[in-house]
């Protein structure tokens, strides 16, 4: 009997595909721009849930990747990145069209293990401020304290932003992501868009997508 | 220079520290123009024209004139704004930093400040407005205090809102530090530099544009250096340091629990009333800084206390220390000539600042036998004339009461509250008084700790904090330390103190070498004694904005008021914007006096946030308009705005609610009414086809051996037999075995469900699941991840679904192969979909689920091939129309928490005999869950086929017995139902299961009692065939 009913949602042909964000325009901000927003649309986002026993052998010969164990880190790889979330959850994210193989490639290495793997790639999308102004608009948007000095890169939490939430990371020194939900995005955008006026805020919509080709066969994968 | 500046010294005269005479302004005030300059505030601009009367007092209207330069100006307040949305109340001129076109006008006085007609009824109504006045005169007839209430906000208030929208914007910033330093005086800077060597961050805030408080105004020096010089060089060090941030013009406004400080920064008040825009960038005009500090170290200073006397309130009556700012700071001596009324040395140093600038010190009344400290003997030597054992009893005024002529200074016996000698009346035009310093303890105040009364320094201290408030600590003249070396200590002491607490060394610091003088000690005296008994002596004000006199404190104890409480809320002292800053401390000493106790038995009121006013802007920062609260949408949600969908709010979702079309019969192009569109999508789903955007309803996937065990624990109904491909109903209960939520539950493989919930009941579901799972049952394997956002979700239902969809997907959707409560995975419109066959509307119906990023593709594929099946799309009005036709509950309308799933009459739901007990089931064989008598769910059907029942409507049986009626039930749903031409309701009923075919009444307020016959739930279909075809 089939354990799990993995789903691969990436059509086969190039189909009308939309960012939760595709109605906003570029931000009118020319020189001077302190800050810069972009979209990292269309990539997979997975959630990991086991224990880190069980995850954390198998993450780093799927993955390549050390499973972060350290509350609020993330790990940065070629194959993607990794976030802790809490003690039995990570978020992993990987190119568009990965996470259906790396799904199956997990869970065979997993074998009779109790984890679960759930693809979120349409619930959710990761914003990246970057620029000296990054941690200024953060300020104005979140409680947690991401002062760079106590905010290292690698560092990533889930915490409060504007009237929503969001996992807010830091990937380089100026570098900061935000991965919000699909249904607050246009919230979260118009907050960043305001917050960010004052340093005159650089946004670009992500380009449209390009539609790859489907990496199996079938949609239906059923793993036993 | 300006010649109307006429109070204003030559640049020569090398005062005027903060102003710029080489960039000349102008501004209006009431109407008029006048010349000031950069740096100045608009009291020092106004005081260097000569503008003795800046308003009008609150209650008697008496005309009133700057009496402090800070933020303790209890008089001038004004109203900003040359335009209609600029507009501003409650503005401090002393805070006020002029710019150029600045407009302000009195907030009291009509038609202004100087010809205010209000005043002949100040005159008039003076001696007939005692205190307690409004409570005792226009309490009776109750009916009339609408009126009276009118004519009295006229005439008082202090200032307007604007009746038009804000143009600017404003923000919050959150920010964390180790230490918060309020204040920037000398012991501020001292504690921040003594924090900042070590490295910790370090917020330093002032509400003034400059830092240095007292040091700006002061003739000492530091290691060798002016005052003002050692300031400068202090800001200048801190500003250096990475780990420092300055914050000018910021107050420090409220201390909440835990060290949270909000401190609200002025951005560009000083540049114009409305904020300019950068690089064409608009910028916030205030914004409010959210602290979390590790220590607070309050530096926040001292008031200087006037002395309460006869005639205070005439313009050209200041606190001493307000001299001395603004001839130093500003090069402004408002007045010719002086006579200063003191209990202490400090206020010699005004004497002396006034005659170096130039004017006459007529006299020094000080209220001390013998004056003998080091400051006195300055004054001595600069010939300046002192009276000992005296002050100042009376200010005489011109005969309108624009300006002090005369002091009468007396002999006066402290102890014995009286005139002990002749009266000596002094030509003047300014009085200046100085009763000591009250320590600013607002702050300390609002941790809810009660501040210490301290003989020795005649003030009132910080209490001991409690312990919400670990590290907090007070220094400086805050703590009641006046001297400069003390000052400077105290702020190292408790900075080091501080640090240490947290295993920090902090650096070495130098305390600055100050000069030292001998100082004499003060007397204690707050109200001076008049020749006539308080309560016949001309006026002596206490709180000189809400218009309280030491003779109304002293009706107020006479009348049984004793707790200070009482006395500040029948005499309005310290109410409102002043909160009590220069006026609190004489009050209660007159009624310690007047109640024959000391000042700590008398106690004081507590201070609380805002310590001054705090524009609404900067209280909700960016949290309005379309930011105010999140709109969550779908990835459906354009296309619906440009279909001209009305939406419904659904918790924080926006769901389309119906769409108005164009009415075809008519040429006018209205759009159709609710109902209209309601009726058409209605008939579309029951007869053609219709598609629900129903992506909002909660998704938890649900992964483990132990899924199903789980299910069959949380939900009331079984789960042990669900195949994979099935779907099923679940209902949820809390423990207390009323309904919670319910949803369709599907298995996708042998270890792996997905459930769907309530759309409002998406977050607290999956928290519930993650609650019972971690503290309960943590031995089942089982993991819960919401995906709601991941699937969008489209409903297609009607006669026609099957055929629509078949022209787009590879699914066999046979009714045979793919039955109802079944589910299948294929491509739709080429995008791999899963697709459900459940039910809401009673019709066939495929539930469409994509990957949200492709959903446009299959919602416009839909459309592209539905035209010819007549595919509508609904919204939820007429979704909820179908679905209480069929008898479907809707949790939290057709249920509040009290309904069990017997009560709903889904016993069929209930698995009593399930091998493991469930949530609720204990409580649902409690006898009050078994009684017979509960609120049932039943279906009204009104008499009358054109009545839709109010929702909410309550149910009688007899229509004809008194009120209060004997209620039974109330209505949960109703609708008018397109396809039954009837109107028809879902209802709570008491034993309603026994009651079907009887009448129930329900009486409406405009007297109409509506009739309806108890029915079965279900209205439509019965049998449920429809969803099976």
């Amino acid at each position: 009997m089939p354990r799990f009913a993995y789903f691969d949602p990436h059509p086969a042909q190039a189909v009308t595909t939309q960012s939760p964000l595709h109605h906003f325009v570029a931000s009118a901000s020319g020189e001077g721009s302190a800050v810069a927003l972009r979209e990292h649309a269309f990539l997979d986002h997975l959630i990991l849930r086991g224990e880190p026993a069980v995850m954390i052998d198998v993450v780093q010969s799927v993955l390549g990747l050390t499973l972060p164990t350290e509350p609020q880190t993330l790990v940065l790889g070629d194959a993607g990145s990794l976030q802790w979330l809490s003690p039995d959850e990570w978020l992993l994210i990987v190119a568009a069209g990965d996470g259906f193989r790396l799904q199956r490639a997990l869970c065979e290495a997993l074998g009779k293990s109790h984890f679960s793997i759930v693809d979120v790639s349409g619930g959710q999308t990761v914003l990246e401020l970057h620029g000296e102004c990054a941690v200024a608009v953060l300020m104005k948007s979140t409680v947690y304290d991401v002062d760079p000095g106590r905010f290292p890169v690698g560092k990533g939490v889930t915490s409060v932003f504007a009237k929503a939430t969001a996992v807010i990371r830091r990937v380089g020194e100026e570098r900061w992501e935000l991965i919000v939900r699909r249904s607050f995005a246009d919230y979260c955008l118009r907050w960043l868009l305001d917050a960010g006026e004052e340093y005159g805020i650089d946004y670009q919509p992500a380009k449209a997508r390009v539609a790859s080709a489907r990496k199996s066969a079938s949609n239906m994968e059923a793993v036993s | 220079m300006s010649s109307t500046q006429s109070f204003r010294l030559a640049s020569e005269s090398g005062v005027g520290s903060q102003i710029d005479c080489d960039k000349p302004l102008s501004f209006i005030f009431n109407g008029k123009s006048y010349p000031g300059y950069a740096g100045d505030t608009l009291a020092s601009a106004l005081l260097a024209n000569g503008v003795d009367v800046v308003n009008r007092s609150f209650k008697y209207s008496r005309p009133r004139g700057i009496v402090a330069a800070g933020a303790e100006e209890p008089n001038a307040i004004v109203q900003l704004g040359s335009s209609e949305a600029a507009q501003v109340p409650n503005v401090r001129a002393t805070q006020q930093t002029l710019f150029d076109g600045l407009t302000a006008r009195s907030t009291n006085g009509w038609p202004d400040a100087q010809r205010d007609m209000m005043g002949l009824i100040g005159k008039l109504g003076g001696p007939f407005m005692p205190v307690g006045f409004y409570y005792k005169t226009f309490k009776a007839p109750a009916s009339m205090w609408l009126t009276y209430e009118k004519y009295i906000r006229k005439a008082a208030g202090l200032g307007r809102a604007p009746t038009e929208s804000d143009p600017d914007i404003y923000d919050h910033m959150n920010r964390h530090c180790e230490v918060l330093v309020i204040g920037a005086g000398p012991a501020g800077l001292m504690a921040a530099l003594a924090a900042a060597s070590s490295g910790v961050r370090v917020i330093l805030c002032d509400e003034q544009p400059v830092f240095g408080g007292s040091l700006l105004d002061s003739a000492e020096t530091i290691d060798g250096m002016a005052a003002f010089d050692w300031a400068l060089d202090a800001v200048e060090r801190l500003a250096a340091l990475e780990n420092v941030t300055l914050l000018p013009r910021t107050t420090a406004n409220g201390y909440f629990d835990h060290n949270f400080v909000t401190l609200h920064e002025r951005r560009t008040e000083h540049l114009g009333d409305t904020a300019p825009t950068l690089d064409g960038r608009r910028q916030p005009r205030s914004r409010l800084h959210r602290i979390r500090a590790r220590h607070v170290v309050l530096a926040s200073g001292a008031h200087e206390r006037p002395l309460v006397y006869a005639g205070n309130d005439v313009p050209g009556n200041l606190v001493a220390g307000a001299l001395s700012t603004y001839i130093r700071r500003y090069a402004v001596r408002p007045g010719k000539r002086l006579v200063l009324s003191t209990t202490n040395d400090y206020a010699y140093r005004t004497a002396l600042d006034w005659q170096n600038a130039g004017g006459e010190v007529v006299a020094v009344a000080d209220a001390r036998a013998n004056p003998d400290g080091e400051l006195v003997e300055r004054a001595k030597a600069a010939g300046i004339r002192i009276i000992s054992g005296s002050a100042v009893v009376e200010a005489t005024s011109d005969r309108k009461g624009h300006r002090v002529n005369g002091a009468r200074v007396a002999a006066i016996d402290i102890e014995g509250f009286r005139v002990s000698g002749e009266v000596e009346l002094l030509n003047c035009d300014t009085v200046a008084t100085s009763g000591g310093y009250s320590p600013v303890v607002h702050l300390a105040a609002h941790t809810g700790v009660r501040p210490v009364w301290r003989d020795d320094i005649l003030g009132f201290v910080p209490g001991q904090t409690i312990a919400a408030f670990e590290g907090f600590g007070v220094v400086g003249a805050a703590a009641g330390v006046y001297a400069a070396a003390g000052v400077f200590e105290s702020a190292v002491t408790q900075v080091k103190r501080a640090l240490a607490s947290d295993g920090i060394d902090a650096e070495e610091v130098q305390i600055p070498i100050v000069e030292t003088f001998r100082e004499g000690a003060a007397v204690a005296m707050y109200q001076v004694p008049h020749d006539k008994p308080t309560m016949r002596a001309p006026k002596q004000f206490v709180d000189l904005q809400n218009d309280v006199t030491a003779a109304a404190i002293e009706l107020a104890t006479k009348e049984g008021f004793e707790s200070i409480e009482h006395v500040k809320r029948y005499t309005a002292m310290g109410f409102g914007t002043d909160q009590g800053k220069l006026g609190n401390i004489n009050g209660m000493a007159i009624t310690a006096r007047c109640l024959g106790q000391t000042i700590p038995q008398t106690g004081t009121t507590v201070f609380r946030p805002n310590y001054t006013p705090v524009n609404f802007g900067a209280i909700v920062g960016r949290h309005c308009r379309e930011l105010f609260d999140p709109e969550r949408y779908t990835a459906m949600h354009q296309w619906h705005v440009e279909h001209g969908a009305k939406f419904e709010d659904v918790g924080q979702w926006k769901r389309p609610w119906y769409y108005p079309q164009k009415r075809r019969e008519r040429a006018d192009g209205k759009l159709e009414s609710m109902h209209e569109a309601v009726v058409r999508e209605c008939r579309a789903v029951r007869e053609k086809v219709g598609v629900l955007d129903a992506s909002t309803l909660g998704k938890i996937d649900i992964q483990g051996p132990d899924a199903r065990e789980f299910l069959g624990r949380i939900y009331t109904n079984g789960w042990e037999k669900l195949a994979v491909g099935k779907a099923r109903y679940g209902l949820m209960c809390k423990d207390d075995g009323m309904v919670m939520d319910d949803g369709v539950t599907t298995c996708l493989a042998d270890n792996h469900f997905l459930m769907t919930t309530t759309t409002g009941g998406a977050a607290a579901i999956l928290e519930w699941l993650e609650l019972w799972h971690q503290t309960e049952w943590p031995e089942l394997e089982v993991y819960f991840t919401s995906v709601t956002d991941h699937w969008a979700t489209m409903t297609l239902t009607g006669p026609e679904a099957r055929n629509l969809l078949s022209e787009l997907t590879d699914i066999d959707l046979d009714r045979d192969s793919f039955k109802f409560m079944e589910w299948r995975e294929g491509i739709v419109a080429g995008v791999p979909a899963r697709v459900y066959r459940i039910s809401f509307t009673g019709e066939l119906s495929f539930e469409v689920n994509v990957q949200a990023n492709y959903a446009m593709q299959v919602w416009e594929a839909l459309f592209d091939h539905g035209e010819k099946y007549g595919l509508t799309p609904y919204g939820t009005e007429t979704m909820h129309v179908l679905r209480a036709e069929k008898g479907f509950i809707i949790v939290g309308q057709d249920t509040d928490g009290s309904m069990t799933p017997e009560d709903l009459g889904m016993h069929w739901c209930v698995g009593y005999n399930k091998p493991y007990s469930w949530i609720g089931k204990r409580a649902l064989t409690r006898s009050d869950t078994r009684r017979e008598d509960r609120k049932q769910l039943v279906g009204l059907k009104p008499l009358e086929a054109n009545v839709v029942l109010e929702e909410g409507a309550q149910i009688v049986l007899d229509p004809k017995q008194a009120i209060p009626m004997r209620m039974v039930g109330h209505v949960t749903s109703s609708y008018y139902s397109p396809t039954l031409e009837h109107g028809f309701a879902l209802a709570v009923v008491k034993g309603g299961h026994k009651r079907l075919g009887e009448k129930v009444y329900l009486p409406m307020p405009d007297g109409v009692t509506h009739v309806a016959e108890v029915v079965g739930s279900i209205f439509y279909d019965p049998k449920g065939q429809r969803q099976n075809i």
